[in-house]
């Protein structure tokens, strides 16, 4: 069956045409031959090579000690270079991002200019306090002139009203952003200054909390592990939207925006799909059936696995969950389950129409992502059916533990595909139509069918041959990669 | 209440009662108690706008924090405004939020609300309603903030069609009050405001 697909697909894409082109059994053993010379260094699927893979990304762990160290050295160098405090350095690369080389340049060039633009000096030296013994103009109180304190821009206060206001935006979280008190000064206040006036000990651990949480959030190569109660900050060389697994705690996550890995769609676009869900929540309610019927014998079917190649208990019919289609039909250069057909007259029609067809538009989609979503639930229980299965027949020396691990590797490969397969629907979702679109439900379609066919081998992993059940996963993976090759943006 | 925030109200006090802005009758604060952490505070709409003529009262309250947060500020007079709920009075208004300074004062917050009267913010709206009827009809948004601040805040330019559109849903025997809202927001179509109060 894989070789079929394998056929029609060398003649739509140019990076698909790498895969074996024939069905013979010659080139079939060959695969599984190659297959198992891979596998002897045990695959790990997590670990992606460098060279061609588009899911490859480098990144490592870091405690916070680590992290700490790191941005104290990036701080130190720019300080050196520019001759100006700490404090200054670490404000300055908080509001520019970090990007040291445009912050040398634009220093050098107009010093004044660019503190004044990063709020960090003002455009003329204020001076606020009149007499000998000037009045504070927060609290109302007339104090000798050495009470008085202020930063770059001149506007002094006294020391108890500074002590005050900083008391009162670190208990509201604020610390990097403080402002000075005067009306309509955006000038910042730095860190030196904050410590040396701050009267409680404990206020000042909490500054220096919220304010590493301000530079790592500011840095555009760090990221907090989004794992609850997780300390652990992740490396990149780059900011991309690529997959991180904290080995703390098991969380895995896209890079760039912290939230669910959703290659290959973007991180805004993602964004925007999730928000569109979340608003019509309601509309798309009617959707999570979990029995549907026969579409021949009517018989009533309840879906507890995740494969969507169903077949009916009763008849036999093979038919399609999603689209209730015969099944045969799918998988074939026709396949037409995945894609939406929009009403080529659309423009003309009544705003009304229009409505209803955009709901109607949104719902395919939602409803294929929402299935792919359950199947993998369900897909949960297979796995730890096959973990049991394992055990017993381990303990009924029927083979050793390695010798079975192919079938976890199988049915982990699987969830895999159809995490990918799920995020491949908000994708399409907000395709322009055109030859590219075109390109990618082709490759689309292929890949649900493929990882519907892992997805049954899976469930029937006892009773599948091992060399065809480590083809289907060979197949299954390529068609997600050459997808991932030709949509993710790198 | 914090010896600070004392302080500097006795001393703002002092500071709104004998500036010139009051002797104009543009703006007015009083004690309601004497603890100082409840204030009334009036503005005079601001000439060549709907809301000329009319004297509009607020509720000020002193925080503890004071003046290192916002006093809390709300319209006691109902006035039709995209900034300002015409339900609750709760207005949006940035330095009442996060661009508060401690060197700000009350005279400040009350010389800015004149301000937000004067040019109305309808892209960042407390009342949707009014902000859509700003945006999109606005000659009948000026004809409604005109005929609130005559109704509620003693302006002195009457609309005879609005105020007998008014009356008539009153004969009606709706609220007075309630009607006039829903005239306001059904852009004082009779049958229309009547739905929306029955539905
Ligand atoms: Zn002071
Ligand atoms: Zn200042
Ligand atoms: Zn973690
Ligand atoms: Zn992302
Ligand atoms: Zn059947
Ligand atoms: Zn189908």
């Amino acid at each position: 069956m894989s070789g079929d697909v394998n056929r029609q697909l060398s003649h739509m894409s140019e990076a698909s045409s790498c895969y074996s082109d024939g069905n013979s059994s010659e080139d079939m053993d060959e695969d599984i031959d190659q297959y198992y010379m891979d596998t002897t260094d045990d695959l790990d699927l997590d670990c992606p090579s460098k060279t061609d893979d588009p899911e490859y990304f480098e990144y490592e762990p870091l405690q916070v000690m680590d992290a700490e160290r790191l941005l104290n050295e990036e701080i130190e160098a720019l300080c050196t270079k520019l001759k100006v405090s700490p404090s200054m350095a670490k404000m300055l690369l908080l509001r520019h991002n970090w990007q040291k080389e445009e912050i040398i340049e634009n220093y050098q060039k107009d010093p004044s200019g660019f503190l004044i633009d990063s709020h960090l000096t003002s455009r003329r030296k204020h001076d606020n306090l009149i007499g000998p013994r000037p009045m504070c103009s927060v609290c109302c109180v007339n104090y000798p002139r050495d009470r008085f304190h202020g930063v770059t821009c001149g506007h002094m206060f006294c020391q108890d009203c500074w002590d005050m206001h900083f008391q009162t935006q670190i208990q509201d979280g604020i610390t990097t952003a403080i402002e000075c008190m005067a009306k309509e000064c955006p000038v910042l206040v730095t860190e030196d200054f904050v410590c040396e006036v701050l009267t409680q000990p404990k206020l000042r651990d909490k500054y220096s909390k919220f304010s590493f949480n301000d530079l790592i959030k500011s840095h555009p190569k760090l990221r907090f592990c989004p794992g609850v109660d997780c300390a652990v900050i992740i490396k990149a060389k780059e900011s991309k939207a690529k997959k991180v697994e904290c080995q703390t705690c098991k969380a895995s996550f896209c890079f760039r925006c912290g939230i669910s890995y959703h290659a290959p769609t973007e991180c805004d676009v993602i964004k925007r799909w999730l928000t569109k869900c979340e608003d019509d929540s309601e509309t798309a309610n009617y959707i999570s059936a979990h029995t549907k019927d026969c579409p021949r014998c009517h018989v009533c079917i309840e879906k507890n696995g995740g494969c969507n190649h169903m077949q009916c208990p009763e008849c036999k019919y093979d038919f399609c969950w999603m689209c209730l289609g015969d099944w045969k039909s799918h998988g074939s250069e026709y396949y037409e389950c995945s894609r939406y057909k929009e009403n080529p007259n659309i423009a003309n029609e009544s705003v009304h129409v229009q409505a209803r067809e955009a709901l109607k538009k949104y719902l395919f989609y939602y409803e294929r992502w929402e299935n792919h979503a359950k199947s993998l639930q369900l897909e949960e229980t297979t796995t730890s059916k096959i973990t049991t299965r394992t055990q017993e027949k381990v303990m009924n020396n029927q083979g050793t533990w390695i010798d079975w691990q192919y079938l976890l590797r199988a049915a982990a490969l699987l969830k895999k595909c159809r995490y990918t397969l799920q995020y491949t629907y908000p994708y399409a979702y907000y395709m322009d139509k055109g030859s590219r679109k075109v390109l990618f439900e082709y490759q689309q379609a292929q890949l649900e069918a493929e990882v519907e066919n892992l997805s049954w081998k899976v469930e029937r992993a006892e009773i599948t041959d091992r060399g065809d059940l480590e083809n289907q996963m060979d197949v299954a993976e390529k068609r997600r990669q050459t997808l991932l090759k030709d949509f993710l943006e790198v | 209440m914090a010896n600070i925030a004392e302080q500097r109200i006795k001393r703002e006090f002092k500071e709104v009662v004998k500036s010139d802005e009051v002797s104009a009758f543009n703006i007015k604060v009083e004690l309601v108690n004497d603890t100082f952490t409840e204030l009334r505070g009036e503005i005079a709409g601001p000439p060549d706008t709907a809301y000329e003529g009319g004297k509009f009262k607020l509720e000020i309250k002193i925080p503890e924090t004071y003046p290192f947060n916002p006093p809390q500020v709300k319209f006691v007079t109902k006035i039709w405004h995209p900034n300002i709920s015409s339900v609750t009075g709760a207005i949006c208004l940035d330095i009442l939020k996060d661009q508060w300074a401690a060197a700000m004062t009350l005279r400040t917050v009350l010389l800015s609300l004149q301000a937000l009267l004067a040019a109305a913010e309808p892209d960042d709206p407390q009342d949707a309603v009014v902000a859509q009827q700003f945006k999109e009809n606005n000659p009948i948004f000026q004809r409604t903030a005109r005929h609130w601040t005559c109704a509620y805040a003693g302006g002195p330019k009457s609309d005879k069609e609005l105020e007998e559109k008014v009356v008539s849903m009153k004969n009606m025997g709706f609220d007075e009050h309630k009607a006039r809202v829903a005239l306001s927001t059904k852009d004082w179509d009779v049958t229309r405001a009547a739905e929306y109060l029955i539905s």
